[in-house]
């Protein structure tokens, strides 16, 4: 057995690397499958209405630097730098005076060495207010880039919302325009549709097929209601009667009646009696719910 | 309340429920089509009356069979034939409604007879076939002996629920019979069940008997008799025989009628020479005179409150009814102008209608006039219509007519829809009259 190791420990190495390898890659693609896909838009009206609020929410790129107000350029003041001569203890004349002498050399060369100091220090100072100069000004470039980046930014902003809107706008000016005329087209349809029925209505009145099948089912229920002595004139009762498309009555309901038990009793079988009733002439003219009103007249 | 309509509210039912009720308060209002039913036919209502069960065929009293010639006698039903019934259901829950819907009856009575302690006991149902609805179920004690009575009891029943007037088959009839040919004839006062089954004479003679007139209690009968050769009126009493003379006056003793309560007699007398109204009282034997005309006054008929009479009288040169009242004055009033002869005034049970004999396009038949506005409608078409008599209930007449050349007897209704002859094989009958209801 290990001589097996031994004499494959390069491929089985090579093979572990590849499933390490694989496993890597799988559990990477894994992760990836896990992270949230962003939902999906279905409606697009939805979507068109919903890009700029999106773009609004974002938090603005440009809007960071520009928050950043220079710092300004503070500038020391520079210490001027004063010797003092130094105290000397009195002297005697010769000595005095040529000690007087070294001094006014001394003061001479003192005077020299301070001159030269101070034009020392004033070009500095010149070459340090340059050098200010050449920060400020480009500091100034720099925030004049800045704003301007800034401006061209908002100026892309603006026009970018504002093509947004306008494109939202477009949208729901066809989506309504698209409304109403669909609106317009029902409205169109059903005034149609009602002016059809009228016109039908108005064709079979005139035509006179609804009242012959108006006739025909009094007739029929006349001729199907024993009338028991109790109905007399004066008597009003009605019944709410729904037939199925064949003519066969399926419900009677009683509605106000002022007649007895017996009238009652004889009108709801006086129209199960006459059921099926009779078809009209024109199909169009069938109703399947009707209204009857027992009314003797002697 | 309070709490209730909180409750509501906080879960919206409240409003919802109202939405709902309105909705379907709403819409029998969209029925589109309205039709006005102002006339019906009047066709007879198709019923089935089942045989009933525990009882053998052929018995004594076929309890179904006695309801269902009531309800056919009365016109306004037309029970199937027997042979045409498809089952024979005993109770509500064996009753397949389809089946006879086919047959086209709209209601159906079925029932049995079981044995109880003190006799039996007739239990019966009626549906509506086309709704499939009870519409009257009952137990009634009985016997043996009684069936038949009971038997009439539930068409009674039947007959109120479905027409709304209460049934008259329980009551009787009386009626005088003639048979034989002078000087051998036989004169009977006979008595039977409204149906005309079950006939008994009350009193037979050899000389004519007329007018027999009911107490209000149903207990006894007037009629007058020419038994001594001359005219007598009599009152008997049905359940004994037990009868007495009450007026016996030289002339003619004539058209006793009752008075309401029972204790006076209207008569006509010739005492005079000349008819006129009399009343007596039964108990004191007083007589009052109410008429003193010249011309024949007669037929008297007393109003409900028992303070006028209805009577005929030819005082305008033929037959009227007119009405006198029983005050001091006896003033008569005519009541009748439509046709040149109206005769035989009776009262309807309400007051609100007299029947008579009119001359109608040639014929005597048998009206009832309306006494609010003296309409007057004929309900007969024969020629020779006499003696109506009201049914207790007022839904039905009963009169004489003639059929080959004998008298006999017909039932019409009160609105002359339904006629009916009824047989007999008693010879000449005439003069029937109609039994008030009597309480068992």
């Amino acid at each position: 057995m290990p001589g097996f190791f031994q004499q494959h420990l390069r491929p089985l190495a090579g093979s572990a690397g590849l499933h390490l390898l694989l496993l890597a890659l799988l559990a990477g693609a894994a992760l990836r499958w896990t992270s949230p896909q962003p939902p999906v838009e279905l409606a697009i009206e939805g979507y068109v209405a919903e890009a700029p609020k999106s773009v609004k929410a974002l938090p603005d790129p440009m809007a960071a630097p520009v928050a950043r107000t220079p710092e300004p350029v503070e500038v020391p003041p520079e210490p001027v730098e004063r010797v003092e001569p130094a105290a000397e203890p009195p002297d005697r004349s010769a000595e005095m005076a040529a000690q007087a002498e070294r001094d006014a050399q001394a003061e001479r060369d003192r005077q020299v060495a301070e001159r030269a100091a101070q034009e020392r220090d004033a070009q500095l100072a010149r070459e340090r207010a340059a050098a200010e100069q050449r920060r400020a000004e480009e500091s100034e470039r720099r925030r004049a880039a800045e704003a301007e980046a800034k401006r061209k930014a908002a100026e892309d902003e603006a026009r970018r919302k504002t093509e947004a809107a306008e494109a939202k706008r477009k949208a729901e000016e066809q989506a309504k325009a698209e409304r109403e005329a669909q609106l317009r087209a029902d409205r169109e349809a059903a005034l149609q549709r009602s002016l059809a029925a009228e016109e039908e209505a108005a064709a079979l009145a005139k035509s006179g097929v609804m009242d012959e099948y108006r006739m025909l089912l009094v007739q029929t229920i006349e001729r199907s209601w024993i009338r028991p002595p109790s109905a007399r004139a004066g008597l009003e009762c009605t019944l709410y009667v729904t037939q199925a498309p064949g003519g066969t009555v399926v419900d009677v309901k009683l509605g106000p009646c002022n007649g007895d038990q017996a009238v009652r009793e004889s009108i709801t079988n006086a129209v199960y009696r006459a059921s099926p009733l009779p078809a009209p002439r024109d199909p169009r003219a069938f109703e399947r719910r009707l209204e009857i009103v027992f009314k003797p007249t002697e | 309340m309070q709490v209730m309509l909180a409750g509501f509210n906080r879960y919206g039912l409240l409003p919802g429920l109202l939405a709902l009720g309105l909705l379907l308060a709403a819409s029998p209002g969209h029925a589109q089509l309205r039709l006005d039913i102002t006339q019906g036919v009047r066709d007879a209502v198709p019923i089935a009356v089942v045989p009933f069960g525990g009882q053998a065929e052929g018995g004594a009293v076929d309890v179904a069979a006695v309801i269902a010639n009531d309800l056919q006698m009365s016109g306004r039903f037309a029970p199937l034939e027997r042979a045409d019934l498809v089952a024979r259901p005993t109770s509500g829950a064996d009753i397949r409604f389809e089946d006879w819907r086919l047959l086209k009856s709209d209601f159906i009575v079925v029932g049995g007879i079981e044995p109880s302690a003190t006799g039996l006991t007739v239990v019966f149902e009626l549906f509506n076939v086309r709704t499939g609805a009870s519409l009257l179920a009952q137990r009634l004690p009985s016997s043996e002996r009684g069936l038949r009575v009971t038997a009439h009891r539930v068409a009674d029943l039947v007959f109120e629920r479905l027409t709304g007037i209460p049934g008259a088959f329980s009551t009787r009839i009386a009626y005088v019979t003639m048979d034989g040919r002078p000087p051998s004839q036989r004169y009977r006062l006979v008595v039977a069940d409204a149906d005309g089954h079950n006939p008994r004479t009350a009193m037979e003679s050899s000389e004519p008997i007329m007018s027999p007139a009911w107490s209000p209690d149903g207990q006894n009968l007037a009629y007058v008799s020419f038994e001594g050769k001359a005219s007598a009126i009599y009152v008997q009493r049905l359940a004994t025989g037990e009868r007495r003379r009450v007026s016996a006056r030289a002339g003619i003793n004539g058209a006793p009628a009752w008075s309401p309560d029972g204790r006076r007699l209207a008569l006509t007398l010739s005492r005079d020479g000349n008819l006129d109204l009399y009343t007596l009282d039964l108990a004191t034997q007083t007589l009052t005179r109410v008429t003193s005309d010249d011309a024949i006054d007669t037929e008297p008929e007393w109003s409900q409150d028992g303070r006028a009479l209805y009577f005929t009288s030819d005082r305008s040169g033929n037959a009227q009814v007119y009405r006198v009242a029983l005050d001091a004055a006896r003033k008569a009033e005519r009541l009748t102008f439509m046709n040149g002869y109206n005769a035989r005034p009776r009262l309807s049970p309400d007051g609100k209608e007299l029947a008579l004999v009119t001359l109608d396009r040639g014929g005597y038949r048998i009206a009832v006039m309306e006494l609010a506005s003296g309409n007057l409608r004929v309900l007969t078409d024969a020629r020779q219509d006499e003696s109506p008599s009201f049914a207790p209930n007022g839904a039905m007449l009963i009169y004489a007519t003639r059929d080959r050349g004998r008298g006999a007897l017909a039932i019409v209704s009160s609105d002359g829809r339904f006629k009916q002859r009824l047989s007999s094989d008693q010879g000449d009958v005439r003069e029937p009259a109609w039994s008030p209801f009597v309480q068992p």
